[in-house]
């Protein structure tokens, strides 16, 4: 008797596991993605045709493009039926912690310590970690496109021409092919009901 | 010889209305996400409307969950929160199962 009882609860728990994993998959919508892509594509590009407008625009384009995916974010969880602000709050706290790391490598660029590449290096790696960490605790694709991020780190020491834009194309196609590999949240659940 | 009671016991601490697998796992989604829309939990449960409207109905009467009717882009949209209420049944059942399921297999 116990051992019957006992296997439904099992079977029900399986049951409820499978319903919850599903829930957790592809929160996040493409628009985000493509955002991305497109200041990545720009703004590395720049480093190599413009270096001199590099910080401007990133200057302008990070918080945009923050509050931009903020809003998307929160548009389109609406729009999938969820609302959770302890995971907004979580997300917030995690990109604009990153922002703020970038922020603050600021003054060694000022200074001397960080001067001409090393920056643009040093937020590189900043934004790797901030990609992975994101991807280990939430939306998996973002660890393989921190991959791409540290490939591009490599590339701008081994060329010595066109690295930059080379590795803005290499982020950008990940997150464009991530953002089709995970589809949008969304945009078939609403309906009148 | 104390089996038996064991088990009526654990059995008795098992919430009727949590019992079933689909009410069980709005239950536990619900305490994930602060709200669920109605269309989100029928693409999660894999239910059909019908189904799915039973089920939330009886976990409404029951008081273990919140109805609210809004519009999301001029649409009007179900959406359910857990309450306290709710939320402490969903901890007791837990417990049950967690006690029956170590009964059967104890280590």
């Amino acid at each position: 008797m116990t051992v019957e009882h006992a296997n439904k609860a099992r079977e029900d728990l399986g049951y409820v596991r499978e319903v919850v994993d599903r829930a957790e998959r592809g929160l996040m919508p493409r628009t985000i993605w493509y955002l991305w892509a497109g200041i990545v594509l720009v703004g590395f590009t720049l480093a190599d045709l413009a270096p001199g407008r590099v910080g401007l625009f990133w200057l302008v384009a990070a918080p945009t493009g923050f509050l931009a995916s903020a809003w998307l974010g929160r548009r389109s969880a609406r729009a999938a039926g969820v609302e959770c602000r302890r995971r907004a709050a979580a997300h917030m706290l995690h990109w604009s912690g990153m922002l703020v790391a970038i922020l603050l490598l600021v003054p060694l660029a000022a200074t001397g310590p960080l001067a001409g590449e090393a920056m643009g290096q040093a937020i590189l790696v900043v934004v790797a970690l901030g990609y992975f960490l994101a991807g280990v605790h939430g939306h998996r694709p973002l660890m393989w496109i921190s991959l791409l991020v540290i490939a591009g780190y490599g590339l701008t020491f081994l060329l010595e021409a066109w690295a930059w834009t080379i590795a803005g194309v290499l982020v950008a196609l990940g997150m464009i092919v991530a953002a089709n590999a995970a589809g949008s949240p969304g945009a078939a659940e609403m309906r009148r009901d | 010889m104390t089996e038996e009671p064991d088990l009526r016991g654990r059995l008795d601490a098992v919430d009727r209305l949590l019992e079933h697998r689909v009410r069980l796992a709005i239950a536990v989604l619900l305490t994930r996400y602060d709200r669920l829309s109605f269309p989100r939990l029928k693409t999660l449960t894999g239910e059909t409307d019908g189904s799915l409207g039973a089920h939330t109905r009886r976990l409404e009467q029951a008081g273990y969950v919140r109805v609210k009717k809004e519009f999301v882009d001029r649409k009007p949209v179900t959406w359910y929160a857990l309450t306290d209420e709710g939320r402490e049944a969903l901890d007791d059942h837990l417990t049950a199962l967690e006690g029956l399921i170590g009964d059967a297999d104890p280590r």
